[in-house]
């Protein structure tokens, strides 16, 4: 990077958002993945106008710009292997509609994911209902790219959902409109859903049109106990097809309520095999039908105990213990390769067993858990990775269970992206013409592979 | 005890952060950032310096020195962090090990170092400082120490010092009888700035006991934030030796408490004083667990709204959170502010070196207090007065601030 090529930048941006010290840019050199590679300089930019003007400089002299929000990707997506310029766009942050007439919102990338959430139900009518666990931290801009997804999706769905347009700017900082504002647009193909988990690979987005829900009246949170896994695992896709769709199921076994029983002393139930929680909400009519249909189905399947939460004390407790898994697992061991193999609901008891079976094979700690209710499942590796025995363990365990998900027509990842870690497995996933279409489009929107290189086809 | 050699501090403050899965959870609950988006301000981004220092990726300049200075050790990011990482104590350890690579520590520090050592020094410091003042003396000071406005509250801050150190601490288990020999330690910042409130402390445990009121001298705490270790450690054998004989000592000062209490991690490999400092250490209370503990009553109920700013030292650094509203609520009607444990930017000296930053804290602290009509907020740190005395001013008298001494 030269000298006058960081004086330009400054020009654009201003001085004091671009750095270019070694000790701002290795703070800038990772996200929450294990690699780092340190750009040569990053740049904060304010608005779409510089950003253009970052891009088109960056274009003219072929440097390599990856983007980064707030740099939590569990895939490693943000980390700019290709150096160059870390482009943050954490400064992009202002919310610049909620139009509760017209159900949607206008916000920028950089916007943190809750203060979003928060504002649209400050509407009192409306809500936003994609919720990753890391929502008090990410990005709209790095939900929308790595379409984030969380426990509500079983019934939300996850962030594709609620993209009705985006603004991009292109790798030679032209800027496109995909999409529109209006839900019912549809003007030939949908260019919104190949910007929407491109990991910025393909362009920045700058800008977003925004889908936001209805807010339910009422809800209801329901934990039910298992002796066997496998029951647990029976009742995720029985609830749905006999005509319930709650709006969270989330699953966790055995030695994931041990893990979160040791580091909460909450009480839970850490002889059971599985348990799952439940929550469904809708008018306080249905909710009350909906409570009574998922409680009669978990006995039906062989629920141990079943504990509806009365209290929101109650429904505090319950989620306590789902959201801690993540911190609890911090106690066990020092690294832990979080995946999240995904398989259709009806596969979801096979999943199960097939982990349970991997881990074994390898002699490795496996914690399972996840968003059972739309088949996105976490199995948790506890390992350190400097021990590298073990490490070689870990590797052909990984290896087996994305062999096992698309087995049973999965996919590697139900939110976490692909980035660096899971690229060399996409072949897999889209097989040698997919991944070579996949390569002509990112060579027509990118010809000279400068949007954050080493990532997803170009790895 | 033998200075500590550099490479050991680093291999210490890396070990502390190893665990550091750079989640990112500690980012948007960073005072600090909250105000600077920049990612080396996080705790997340000090913990990458310190491995990079300690990995030799990053060498030791007077840049990263202000990297490493610029936190408010408010342990913040520790509560938070999933995996207990303790930014603030990695900090400590860099800031001493960058002070003695880059030649020591600023002149500032020293300066404000040798006056805390000092005793004589304390007394008339504030004296002192009009005087340096009226006589135009005061542009000779380095930025900071006596400013043209609030020249007390600035400069005085400094004794109060940032947050508390090490892990939270566990409260006395002295039994308190009639027979219990309690004394009081007095804070530098207490003695200086508030010394209306410190009479009331006194006043206050007199109604409880036989009060040994002792000479002591400063807990050391800004020596050691500042990497000055050699003088903290001295400073704690003082006070060591001068407190032998009580069985409790009662502090009203949230930073000393949290100093006095953690003392004795800083001795764990002197055979000399090892026991000595761990005894000493067992014995300290924060004001408020004291009366609780004695069951205190209030001397007085007064009609009027309180509200209470947890001083990090007190909340994070001692686990000291109910008791104070305790207090508070058997005095008058209490309410309970939006973020009360959320740092007032003062931190030590944090507030002289970078003004603007932390006037911007703590204007989202005036607003809470302003939230929640209270006329008056309480504390219990003279660190966090100060900066709550300077809300109140910008509030043009809506509320006042007050040492939890005053309003009991
Ligand atoms: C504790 C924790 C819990 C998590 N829980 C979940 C969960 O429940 N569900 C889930 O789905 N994920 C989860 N994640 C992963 C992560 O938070 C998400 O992938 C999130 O969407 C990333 O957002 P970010 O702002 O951190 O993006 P970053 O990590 O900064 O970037 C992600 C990718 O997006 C690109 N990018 C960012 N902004 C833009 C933009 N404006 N234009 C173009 N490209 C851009 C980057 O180049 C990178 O490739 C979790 C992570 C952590 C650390
Ligand atoms: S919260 Fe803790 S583990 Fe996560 S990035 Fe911050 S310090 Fe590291
Ligand atoms: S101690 Fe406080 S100021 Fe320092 S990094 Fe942690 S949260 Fe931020």
């Amino acid at each position: 990077m030269t000298k006058e090529i960081v004086a330009r930048l400054k020009k654009i941006v201003g001085k004091e958002y671009v750095m270019d010290k070694l000790e701002d840019r290795i703070c800038y050199s990772f996200d929450a993945t294990f690699r780092d590679s340190c750009p040569d300089v990053v740049v904060k930019p304010a608005n779409t106008e510089e950003i253009v003007k970052v891009l088109q400089l960056a274009h003219q002299h072929g440097i390599p710009v990856t983007a980064m929000g707030a740099a939590t990707g569990n895939s490693g997506g943000a980390v700019p292997l290709g150096k160059g310029i870390c482009l943050g766009l954490t400064r992009l942050n202002r919310i610049l509609k909620i139009d509760v007439e017209n159900r949607m919102a206008i916000v920028e990338p950089g916007v943190i994911t809750d203060d979003f959430a928060n504002a649209v139900l400050r509407t009192g009518l409306l809500f936003y209902p994609p919720d990753p666990a890391s929502s008090k931290i990410s990005t709209i801009g790095g939900n929308i790219v790595e379409c984030a997804g969380g426990p509500r999706g079983v019934k939300y769905g996850i962030t594709r959902d609620y993209v009705l347009g985006l603004e991009v700017v292109l790798s030679d900082g032209r800027v496109v409109e995909v999409g529109n504002q209006v839900d019912g647009d549809m003007c030939g193909p949908d260019w919104t859903m190949l910007f929407v988990g491109s990991e910025g690979t393909l362009g920045i987005v700058t800008k977003m049109f925004l889908r936001l829900a209805e807010r339910p009246e009422a809800k209801q949170t329901i934990l039910a106990v298992y002796d066997r896994l496998d029951d647990a695992a029976n009742t995720v896709s029985t609830i749905i097809k006999s005509g319930t769709i709650p709006t969270t199921l989330e699953i966790m076994d055995n030695q994931t309520i041990r893990v979160v029983e040791d580091y909460l002393k909450a009480g839970l139930p850490v002889e059971a095999d599985a348990v799952l929680l439940i929550e469904v909400d809708g008018s306080k009519v249905e909710v009350e039908r909906q409570k009574e249909h998922v409680i009669n189905v978990c006995r039906k399947c062989g629920a141990s105990d079943v504990q509806v939460a009365v209290t929101n004390e109650d429904i505090d407790r319950l989620w306590l213990a789902r959201r801690s898994i993540s911190p609890a697992c911090g106690k066990v061991s020092p690294t832990k390769f979080a995946e999240d193999t995904t398989v259709p609901r009806s596969k979801v008891p096979e999943m199960l067993r097939k982990a349970r079976e991997i881990a074994d094979k390898h002699g490795i700690k496996m914690l399972l858990f996840g968003h059972a209710g739309d088949g996105n499942l976490h199995p948790n590796i506890m390992t350190d990775r400097h021990n590298h025995a073990e490490m070689e363990k870990v590797e052909l365990a990984v290896k087996d269970l994305f062999r096992a998900a698309l087995e049973l027509g999965g996919t590697l990842s139900g939110e976490h992206g692909i980035g660096y870690m899971k690229a060399p497995f996409l072949k897999w996933e889209l097989g040698e013409v997919g991944f070579e279409a996949g390569q002509k489009v990112k060579a027509a929107l990118d010809p000279a592979h400068l949007l954050n290189p080493g990532k997803m086809f170009t790895a | 005890m033998k200075k500590k050699n550099d490479d050991q501090l680093l291999q210490e403050a890396r070990e502390k952060v190893s665990q550091c899965d750079r989640c990112g959870t500690c980012l948007t609950v960073c005072p600090l950032f909250g105000v600077q988006d920049v990612e080396k301000v996080s705790a997340r981004g000090k913990n990458t310096i310190t491995r990079a220092l300690a990995e030799g990726g990053l060498k030791p300049t007077a840049d990263v020195l202000a990297a490493a200075n610029f936190c408010l050790l408010c342990q913040t990011c520790v509560t938070n962090c999933p995996n207990k990482i303790k930014t603030d104590e990695a900090m400590i350890n860099v800031r001493q090990y960058l002070m003695d690579c880059t030649g020591g520590a600023s002149a500032k520090y020293r300066a404000v170092g040798w006056m805390m050592k000092n005793r004589g020094m304390i007394k008339f410091a504030a004296g002192m400082l009009s005087l340096l003042r009226k006589s135009g003396l005061n542009r000779l000071f380095p930025h900071g120490m006596a400013p043209e406005e609030y020249t007390r509250t600035h400069f005085l801050t400094a004794f109060a010092g940032p947050a508390a150190l090490g892990q939270q601490t566990v409260t006395a288990d002295v039994p308190l009888t009639a027979t219990t020999k309690v004394a009081y330690f007095q804070g530098c910042g207490m003695k200086m700035m508030f010394p209306e409130a410190a009479a009331e402390t006194v006043e206050i445990l007199k109604t409880k006991t036989q009060l040994l009121v002792k000479d002591n001298v400063c807990c050391g705490i800004p020596h050691l934030a500042h990497g000055l270790r050699e003088d903290f450690l001295s400073l704690t054998k003082e006070n060591v030796a001068l407190y032998e004989e009580a069985d409790i000592i009662v502090t009203d000062c949230a930073s000393c408490g949290g100093a006095l209490k953690h003392a004795a991690s800083y001795f764990t490999d002197d055979p000399e004083w090892k026991d000595r400092v761990a005894a000493f250490s067992l014995k300290v209370m924060d004001l408020t667990e004291y009366l609780v503990k004695t069951g205190y009553m209030p001397r007085r109920k007064v009609d009027a709204t309180l509200t209470y700013h947890d001083p990090c030292h007190l909340v994070r650094g001692q686990g000291v959170k109910n008791q104070p509203r305790e207090l508070l609520s058997a005095t008058g009607k209490f309410i309970e502010m939006k973020e009360a444990d959320t740092c007032c930017g003062g931190a030590g000296s944090f507030h002289m070196d970078y003004p603007d930053i932390s006037k911007k804290i703590i204007e989202k602290k005036q607003a809470n207090i302003e939230k929640t009509g209270a006329s008056i907020v309480v504390t219990g740190c003279p660190g966090c007065l100060i900066q709550l005395n300077k809300a109140a001013k910008a509030s043009g008298g809506k509320f006042k601030a007050m040492h939890i001494s005053q309003v009991i």
